[in-house]
């Protein structure tokens, strides 16, 4: 029966088809759907980890005990997980292991735009790439089979477009995978040395093996064809505008094992036409591999090298110009930008408008506190990676100089703090840094939809779970100072922060209070407007709430949107603004 | 047969993304293949969304040029704007009166909320339907019908989908205690198509 699924709906399907066992992963944009619809079948047991190289290291456990396995992230947490990856390569597999990597082309929502398909090439393992919500469905439940058959971890990339492509798809049973058990084997999974060199070896065997298959593949590697003036080699979700636009003048050679590139196929395919391009997104590699075998292809001059593509740039690449015209002008209009903001009633909003009227530093981190780097609370300093606020926070508050140091904190939020930002304070702590810590306890992974982490106290299913507690292990590290306040209280954090600046070690501050929407809060009563003592001064509006509008210099409150969080009213020195009393 | 492509804008939280979900069932309904697109994560607070559903016998790819949407429906007046140039030429724009006003607008920073924002959309499209969803759908007693009764605005001039299609993808997507108010909601949105 045919299906309407999300792209990731379909590889969680394809997955639970192939009879996997066990899912794991830490959630990132556009990752994140996979792993939700995977806890859904009961005959799956699925997890988020604290970061991705631990999802993967269990979900290679999984492997070496026979069942199938499957670890999802989008591709910055590939950088994480790189460890075990690369060397998961060597070891090979049991059971079938599928590793996701969901690229962000366009940077919807990342801080990078790295093609992890270079990463698929660097570690040796073998690629698959589906181009549209069917393919994420079929081609994920015969990875897995690749994955056994050819002994190695199976990257499967995707991307925004088709992570987030909602399709039609045909739906199939679940079966069940050959029956295998651990078996002892320390040549095969003990990496010292002396086994690697021998792995070193198995890893060029099975790539060649991978190749030949590649080669002979029709269902992997198809070629529609269509006459030799002109033919395109295309891969993944740029598959779509190529044979949307050419299916009627060119052949077109679609990729779906990308590494190894099946290059006897390719090397085939470009001497049966005359004119041959690639069509694929961010980095040329297919085009590079074409060029370094000595063939004439046309592809990245065509082309932008960042971003998406779409049709219109598909269209003027193949074509020259595009069919589709803008006819209607809007290059005299001004539409105001519409970013993203801090949910009104949302606990960081009251910490950045702090930060912000003290002037300190603040080093970031990646989460919805990120928004506190934009208008009109622009408090934010820094923000690079995963963890990152800690270490940079140290680096600054000890190289910073006057004005800097001793006025330097790091901000991360809680999910962020035990995906990597444990280690970066026991640096602090050893090292004898004087830098405060600030992390924002909302108990959920928040920006990513409200996904539980180990400081929540569910599991996936929403079931109880242990809970860690983040007083009792920065106290474990070592750290002396720590403070857990209360973020809507403004007077409370700004008395905070200055005495923990002035401490000559290590402290940590954690802001506790749930997330609003995640946790469906409703703070308090509505705030009002009394104009007669309003003073039109805006600090009510440069807290950023989305519930605060503006009419005449004077604020006005969507009463369906406050959420009586008070930061506001705490900021306005006249007291123009109150809670409303309910009638 | 040609690809239809249908532009769904608005601010996050608007209920854009059910719409387009709602959509894309009738076209399965209806026998067709369909392709969406959309861009989840930071949107969600606030920002504007968008997404793209393309309908027809064979839809290779997912996202709409610019310039080739041949419907735009706009949950608001002001994101109706910033996409009205991806209607094509004979493209038919249905735009919900509500108005909400960015931050940037109230920091005075890249202008304030168009005044005469209506006046300027029916100058640059040929073919507008302006209406005052939220009204209705506060009459109906639920705010989140207004995706409904904009997908039943859409239905009056969409040959391409009957109207019973629109029906079992609404009894599909939702249970069935709100459905009966859903199936009220789209009724009132072919009345003022």
């Amino acid at each position: 029966m045919k299906k309407l699924m999300l792209g990731n709906e379909a590889v969680a399907r394809g997955a639970w088809e192939a009879g996997v066992a066990f899912g794991s992963g830490y959630p990132g944009t556009p990752s994140t759907e996979i792993l939700e619809y995977l806890v859904k079948y009961d005959d799956v047991l699925a997890q988020w980890a604290p970061n991705e190289k631990v999802g993967y290291e269990v979900a290679m456990g999984v492997s070496l005990a026979g069942k199938r396995a499957i670890v999802t992230m989008k591709h910055v947490g590939l950088n994480v997980a790189a460890d075990p990856f690369f060397s998961s390569s060597y070891m090979g597999v049991n059971g079938g292991l599928i590793c996701v990597s969901a690229d962000d082309p366009g940077m919807h929502s990342s801080q990078d735009e790295q093609d992890n398909r270079l990463l698929a090439k660097a570690a040796k393992v073998l690629m698959v790439e589906p181009s549209d919500v069917e393919e994420c469905r079929w081609m994920t439940k015969e990875a897995f089979t690749l994955s056994e058959e050819f002994d190695s971890p199976i990257l499967l990339r995707l991307t925004t477009r088709v992570c987030h492509q909602t399709g039609v798809t045909i739906t199939e049973e679940r079966l069940t995978p050959p029956l295998k058990r651990f078996v002892k084997d320390i040549a095969k999974y003990v990496l010292l040395p002396s086994n690697a060199r021998e792995r070193r070896h198995r890893v060029e065997e099975r790539l060649r093996k991978a190749l030949k298959f590649g080669n002979e593949s029709d269902k992997w590697n198809p070629v529609f064809k269509n006459g030799k003036k002109i033919g395109i080699i295309t891969s993944g979700v740029a598959f779509g505008y190529v044979y949307e636009l050419m299916n009627n003048e060119a052949s077109i050679m679609k990729i779906g094992i990308t590494n190894p590139l099946p290059v006897d196929r390719i090397r085939k395919f470009a001497e049966s036409v005359e004119k041959l391009y690639v069509v694929e997104e961010l980095e040329p590699y297919i085009e590079d591999t074409l060029k370094a075998m000595g063939i004439k292809v046309l592809g990245s001059e065509l082309r932008p090298h960042t971003g998406e593509l779409n049709l219109s740039i598909v269209e003027r690449m193949l074509k020259g110009s595009e069919s589709t015209k803008v006819t209607v002008d809007l290059s005299d209009v001004k539409i105001n930008h519409r970013p993203p903001t801090l949910c009104p009633g949302c606990s960081h909003r009251g910490m950045f408008t702090v930060f912000r009227d003290m002037g300190l530093k603040v080093m970031g981190d990646i989460g919805c506190y990120t928004l506190g780097a934009i208008n009109p609370l622009k408090s934010m300093d820094s923000c690079m990676c995963m963890g990152a606020s800690i270490g940079m926070a140290e680096g600054l508050d000890r190289f910073g100089g006057e004005g800097v140091s001793g006025k330097t904190i790091g901000v991360i939020g809680d999910s962020t703090f035990f995906h990597s930002g444990i280690t970066g304070l026991i640096d602090m702590v050893i090292n004898k840094s004087k830098a405060t810590i600030v992390i924002l306890d909302n108990r959920l992974t928040a920006m990513t939809g409200g996904q539980v982490h180990p400081g929540t106290g569910l599991n996936m299913k929403g079931e109880e779970a242990p809970k860690v507690d983040l007083v009792d292990l920065c106290k474990a590290i070592g750290v002396k100072r720590i403070k857990v306040i209360n973020p809507y209280n403004l007077e409370e954090v700004k008395e905070t922060l200055e005495e923990e600046l002035k401490a000559e070690e290590v402290s940590v501050i954690i802001a506790k209070a749930p997330c609003v929407l995640g946790f469906k809060v409703k703070l308090g009563d509505v705030v009002e407007v009394n104009v007669e003592l309003c003073t039109r001064c805006g600090k009510c509006i440069r807290v950023g709430c989305m519930a605060i509008g503006e009419k005449d210099g004077y604020p006005t409150i969507d009463e369906n949107l406050c959420n009586g969080c008070g930061v506001c009213v705490q900021v306005c020195e006249p007291k123009a603004l109150t809670f409303k009393k309910k009638n | 047969m040609n690809i239809v492509n249908i532009m769904l804008s608005g601010v996050g939280g608007q209920g854009i993304l059910t719409s387009g979900r709602i959509l894309a069932l009738a076209a399965l309904d209806r026998g067709l293949d369909v392709k969406m697109s959309e861009v989840h994560g930071m949107s969600q607070r606030g920002g504007n969304v968008d997404s793209h559903i393309r309908i027809g016998e064979n839809v290779p790819s997912s996202l709409i040029p610019r310039g080739g949407a041949d419907y735009l429906i706009s949950f608001e007046m002001m994101e109706g704007l910033r996409y009205l140039d991806y209607l094509k030429p004979d493209g038919r724009a249905i735009i919900s009166k509500l108005k909400i006003s960015p931050l940037s607008s109230s920091l005075k920073k890249g202008g304030s909320y168009p005044q005469n924002i209506e006046e300027i959309i029916l100058k640059k499209a040929p073919y507008v339907k302006m209406i005052d969803a939220d009204k209705i759908a506060k009459e109906l007693g639920d705010i989140r019908m207004v995706n409904i009764i904009l997908l039943g605005v859409l239905s009056k001039s969409f040959s391409l989908i009957e109207r019973s299609n629109f029906e079992n993808a609404i009894k599909q997507r939702f249970s069935p205690k709100i459905t009966p108010l859903c199936l009220k909601a789209f009724e009132r949105g072919i009345e003022n198509g």
